[in-house]
């Protein structure tokens, strides 16, 4: 193991031959061992490397295992895949904010300060370290629908004829990777935390956790993605019930404007766009409504 | 499992934001335009500032609570009371996250809170609910003189000027989002248009709110005087018009034309 | 009996084609997956998916062309039947994938709007914008939610695939898989399990890939008696952005827009770029193929590339092989304009603006060809007979693999496009099978996976308690990464390939001394990642022996030892002369290796090769000439050889088309 490690700090030395001097990068983890336990800061250092993002580093502080004073300790979990923005694992709080691991450079962040911090999301029950439980985002994409009611998988021929505006106008929002930033900026989404009690079934809990989640914001990412179905032809049939959980306790009436959704998210979807546009929908759906009984 | 009472509010939620969000536009912004510019009058002399008063009074003063409690203070409480409970639910991350809209919906939180406790304020020092506190020092038959001699000590001064300043914003800054909240206005482009218009709005208001302050600041020795006058002059005026029209009867007064009349236990202070 | 269950191991688009399917076949199905099914690799594909169309069909396309240009831009190592009946099915997937509410980008009338890609010349692709293969994978997920809500389906996001669990009969009747937050173990008995657990590039360390392209769960398969096909065919994309953690792909436009790839002409020149004069830059494709140039074909360009760092020792930086893509001549405005988005990701990776200062590019590990040998029923139309038992399952009865874990569609080389493609079909399409195979197991006794579950277990705790070893598991696989790229990407040569053999094997004993760090047993990603270390070098063994004992070009597989040249004659009759004997080599080359590579897995790990003849059967095997010199030539002496075999090939085609269609 320290052979190990001593074989990496060789190797950073090596790397710097063209009159660098071996800069080395200083990261502050919070971090957790268990679900529920207390949280800590721990410091580590890693040799830097040009275009280094913090998975990268991250990837270092793994394979030394060692912390800044020269413990061995565990090494740092976190989330990530695909390390090009595109499967929305590697939500971090990099130096406070809300961004994408993969896509957050060293270089950059240390321009913002000396030494480079990172926490788990905040909004979201940590697992372990910088891992975080993020199944309340998805059972939002199942509060309002977010999919086409196709009859089967059949063939039954081409789907509807779209014009170029129409796609235009729906392809950012099916952009979304669910990575959960515009839920961790946005101040109206708060953090639901449900333990399993003792000598809770199984089946139990997740009832309970359901309708836990189920009283609280759907949050940003689904309303948008509502507005992308109700949109669709297809997807449009089932408007109705989508506009109901959007009016229903947690839905579109929780946003409080303050738009750091639209600030933060990675891929630049029109988030607000599609907000107010829920909201016109629902004026005009809960007004309809009102009347038609 | 929950209480009744929770299962109600989380069951109506959408219904109870929504009611929220449209009595700020109506009435009780409405009530603080109405308010506001009738108040900038003073700047036009204390004798049109009487009439606008006396105009708001013409409708009786039996009336005038009803509607005082209809249509501002009860809205003003549901308002109030629903907005407490959104920002208990909130979670203000302006820290983190020191964008516009985000510094801007910390303020509207802020100011709302501080609207709220000024608007109390406001009317246990003016209001004649508020004698029993020692406040009530509004006169409608002295209308520029008794604000002036309320309002004109230095820390009131700066009480009410942070007061409308603070409801000015809530105000304007809500008719902002009320937009987005109802879908008025949707793509970032129609935001930024109808954002031009509420800092518009919010700019007029707050000239009109800070000048009836200075107005009401430049009441002083001779001026004042001369105000009072013309105040005694409008309150002989209307008696001798109420004597003549209606032979004394005083129960009637809120026939038309009316002109209102003095409450015996309005002339305090 | 109980309900039918099926266990989907993998939530790419294969396994959620096959989890959407089985659920309105009224199977009940498990899908277990490392990550969120949303966040699986097929994310991040983004050129398109390729069937015939409308428009397409008007202008001669047809589904045997499409299937023509597959095998034969596969160099005929696939079996004819699946591919045919893939390509058949290429209208219908992607009509339904339209249904679905995939964005596809739309002509100004509103129909699907579709461009042309490598290998072919129909417009076949249609495409979402740059993100085809997130937008398609969405539609599943979304899809396979709506099944979940229902109740027909169970998610068991962040779980591993520990072992099939096989009956005294050596037929799968579940598997054993460990949450990855609890650490539990669990077992999944089922009727039939089918892997869609996607490629293996991390064993190449750093690729395209996503990093849960491990492998492990193929490698488990194969360790457990499933043959491996093809192992040896890994597709090297030319141009991607190298990056200390991964390897990002820069699309072909780039140079199709006039970009020019150099190098310094002193090697590792630590000049500014924008310093370096014209006189001492090297543009190696510019002055090797004056013709074409910068767009010389995909696999030259990646070779090239490949050869000018490692043999001319010539890359931009010394640690980490590079070459210059610059694009800094073309004006910003025409750069902005065609290349933005492309331009875009550069920046944002590297937080260098591309359009001032030149892009360092690499060759990357991108796709595997191969993977597990899967069976198929043949119709007698030459496609594959829907609902057969035998479609897509492994050398282990009631184990299936779908998607690009399998072996069956792409042979030496996959077409761009095509991947999507054979994903969404081949999870389709097992669907029945998996639903008759459901039909037909009897019940299983509990303590056959109890067995299977202790060892896992015991392999488990056995990890944990290395803490004294003198080996890093990353480091490790830095090495074993480093090393396959050098020898089993682009150019390969034997005696490279034995001797990397041995380098595996000795590190798969180091594997054996590596200390795990964290001995918790709460989210231990650290032997999580050990473990699926270890299982890296079977496979990785098996694509070394396969690509040592494969004495020929073919595809990816390129050994300069056994290239055949092009004409080197000038007058015609040597020429004529030299392309007789081409064909004759091209011929019984085609004999002795137009075969699958099968590798078994011994007791020790060890694979057994062994070759499997190709159904060729529809569109008998011809050389690929493109870009060789005297292609005229030999194309001439070809075509006179089989005349009459093509005049039987051209009868047979029409009469099979319309059995398509």
């Amino acid at each position: 193991m320290i052979k190990a490690v001593e074989t990496n700090g060789h190797a950073s030395n090596a790397e710097h031959d063209g009159g660098h001097v071996a800069r080395r990068v200083r990261v502050r983890i919070l971090r957790q061992d268990v679900a529920g336990g207390e949280s800590y800061w721990e410091r580590f250092e890693v040799p830097h490397e040009p275009n280094m993002n913090v998975i990268s580093v991250l990837q270092k502080v793994a394979a030394q295992a060692k912390s800044q004073d020269g413990r061995a300790v565990a090494p740092v979990a976190w989330d990530c895949s695909c390390l090009e923005e595109v499967c929305g694992s590697c939500t971090m709080l990099i130096n406070g904010r809300t961004r994408m691991a993969c896509s957050a450079l060293v270089d950059k962040l240390l321009d913002e300060s000396e030494e480079i911090e990172l926490r788990p999301m905040s909004k979201f029950p940590v697992v372990r370290d910088l891992v975080v439980d993020r199944r309340r985002l998805f059972r939002s994409l199942e509060r309002v629908q977010a999919w086409v009611p196709v009859d089967d998988s059949y063939d039954h021929g081409p789907g509807p004829r779209i014009s170029p505006r129409e796609q235009e106008d729906a392809y950012p929002l099916s952009t979304c990777i669910s990575c959960g930033c515009c839920l961790e900026a946005c101040p109206q989404f708060t953090k639901i935390e449900v333990v399993r009690r003792d000598g809770e079934s199984e089946a139990d809990f997740v009832k309970r956790r359901k309708a836990a989640f189920d009283a609280g914001f759907v949050g940003a990412h689904a309303i948008s993605q509502s507005m992308l179905f109700n949109a669709h032809p297809t997807g449009g049939m089932i408007a109705g019930e989508r506009l109901e959980t959007l009016t229903g306790q947690g839905g579109i009436q929780v946003c409080g404007n303050a738009q750091n959704c639209v600030a933060v998210c990675p891929k630049s979807i029109p988030l607000t766009r599609s907000i107010a546009r829920a909201g016109r929908a629902a004026t005009v759906w809960a007004i309809k409504k009102l009347f038609d009984r | 499992m929950s209480d009744p009472a929770e299962s109600f509010l989380a069951r109506h939620q959408f219904l109870i934001y929504r009611l929220f969000s449209l009595s700020g536009l109506v009435p009780v912004g409405a009530f603080l335009v109405v308010h506001l510019l009738t108040n900038a009058s003073i700047l036009a002399g204390p004798g049109t500032f009487q009439s606008r008063v006396d105009l708001i009074h013409s409708i009786g003063e039996r009336v005038l609570p009803i509607v005082e409690w209809a249509f501002i203070f009860l809205p003003m409480l549901f308002h109030a009371t629903v907005g407490f409970v959104i920002i208990a639910n909130g979670l203000p991350n302006v820290g983190s996250y020191p964008y516009v809209g985000n510094v801007r919906y910390t303020l509207q939180r802020a100011t709302g809170m501080i609207a709220f406790v000024f608007i109390i304020g406001h009317v246990i020092h003016l209001h004649w609910m508020g004698k029993p506190l020692g406040g009530g020092q509004f006169d409608p038959h002295a209308a520029s003189s008794s604000a002036a001699v309320a309002i004109q000590p230095a820390l009131a001064s700066a009480l009410y000027a942070i007061g409308v300043l603070c409801a000015v914003f809530h105000f304007a800054n809500g008719l902002w989002t009320l937009g987005i909240t109802w879908g008025l206005w949707t793509s970032p482009a129609a935001m930024r248009r109808a954002n031009a218009v509420s800092i518009v709005v919010g700019v007029a208001l707050a000239a009109a709110g800070l000048g009836s302050l200075a107005g009401l600041q430049g009441l002083r020795g001779q001026k004042l005087d001369d105000a009072r006058a013309i105040e005694a002059n409008m309150h002989e005026d209307r008696e001798a018009r109420e004597r003549l029209l209606h032979g004394g009867d005083r129960a009637t007064s809120a026939v038309r034309p009316a002109v209102g009349a003095p409450v015996a236990d309005s002339r305090g202070g | 009996m109980a309900q039918p269950r099926v266990l989907v191991v993998g939530g790419g688009l294969a396994g959620l084609a096959a989890t959407m399917r089985l659920a309105e076949l009224g199977v009940g199905v498990d899908l277990v997956s490392l990550v969120p099914v949303k966040r699986s690799h097929s994310v991040c594909a983004q050129g398109g998916i390729n069937s015939v169309n409308a428009l397409t069909r008007q202008q001669g396309d047809n589904e045997w062309k499409h299937f023509d240009d597959t095998v034969y831009g596969g160099d005929f190592l696939q079996h004819q039947p699946p591919v045919k009946e893939m390509a058949d099915w290429g209208p219908r997937i992607v009509d339904l994938m339209d249904r679905l509410g995939v964005p596809f980008n739309r002509t100004p009338e509103g129909f699907r709007d579709q461009r042309r890609f490598g290998g072919t010349l129909y417009k076949r692709t249609a495409f979402a914008g740059a993100t085809t293969g997130q937008q398609l994978l969405y539609a599943l997920d979304e899809q396979v939610r709506r099944r979940e809500v229902e109740g027909k389906v169970k998610k068991w996001e962040f779980w591993d695939f520990l072992a099939p669990v096989l009956d005294d009969a050596g037929r799968c009747r579940g598997a054993i898989c460990q949450d990855l937050v609890t650490m539990e173990f669990r077992a999944f008995p089922a009727d039939a399990v089918v892997l869609a657990t996607g490629g293996n590039g991390l064993i190449y360390g750093r690729s395209t890939m996503s990093m849960v392209c491990t492998g492990s769960a193929v490698s488990r398969a194969y360790r457990a008696g499933a043959a491996y096909g093809n192992g040896e065919f890994i597709q090297v994309h030319p141009t991607a952005i190298p990056g200390a953690d991964k390897l990002r792909l820069m699309s072909e436009s780039a140079r199709g827009e006039g970009g020019r790839v150099w190098v310094p002409r002193k090697p590792q020149d630590p000049r500014d770029p924008r310093d370096i004069p014209e006189a001492d830059r090297c543009y190696f494709l510019e002055e090797r193929y004056p013709k074409y140039g910068n767009l010389v074909p995909r696999d030259i360009a990646t070779r090239e590339i490949f050869d000018i760092c490692t043999t001319d020792g010539l890359s931009v930086e010394k640690d980490r092989l590079c070459v210059y893509l610059d694009v800094t001549h073309i004006p910003r405005e025409t750069l902005d304009r065609k290349l933005g988005g492309i331009l875009e990701i550069y920046e944002k990776f590297q937080g260098v603006d591309p359009r001032s200062v030149p892009m360092k590019i690499f060759p990357a590990v991108h796709y595997s060809m191969g993977g597990l040998w899967v069976d198929y029923e043949r119709s007698s139309s030459g496609g594959m007979v829907e609902g057969a038992i035998r479609n897509q399952q492994t050398s282990i009865p009631g184990l299936y693999a779908i998607g690009e874990c399998d072996y069956q569609y792409h042979g030496a080389n996959r077409l761009g496009a095509n991947s999507l493609l054979s994903c969404i079909f081949s999870g389709l399409f097992v669907a029945p099978t998996l639903a008759a195979a459901a039909g037909a197991t009897a019940p299983v006794d509990r303590r056959l996976f109890e067995a299977t579950e202790r060892r896992e277990e015991e392999r488990h705790r056995a990890l944990l308690g290395r803490t004294a070893g003198d080996e890093n598991p990353y480091d490790l696989h830095q090495q074993l990464g480093g090393l396959m790229t050098r020898v089993a990407t682009v150019v390969r040569r034997n005696d490279q390939l034995e001797a990397a053999y041995g380098e595996v094997c000795a590190m798969e004993e180091r594997w054996k001394r590596c200390a795990v760090s964290d001995t918790g047993n709460w989210t231990n990603q650290n032997v999580v990642f050990t473990k699926a270390l270890g299982d890296m070098f079977p496979v990785a063994k098996l694509i070394l022996k396969g690509a040592l004992l494969r004495d020929e070009c073919r595809g990816a597989h390129f050994k300069p030892a056994f290239a055949m040249p092009g004409i080197s004659a000038t007058d015609p009759a040597g020429q004529r002369r030299e392309a007789e004997e081409w064909c004759d080599r091209f011929e019984a080359n085609t004999r002795k290796w137009l075969k699958s590579t099968i590798a078994t897995c011994d007791s020790a790990g060890n694979p057994e090769i062994s070759y499997q003849d190709v159904d060729t059967s529809l569109i008998p095997p011809r050389p690929r000439l493109y870009g060789l010199v005297g292609a005229d030539v030999i194309e001439e002496v070809w075509k006179e050889r089989h005349a009459t075999a093509d005049a039987g090939g051209t009868a047979a085609e029409p009469r099979l088309a319309a059995a398509a269609t």
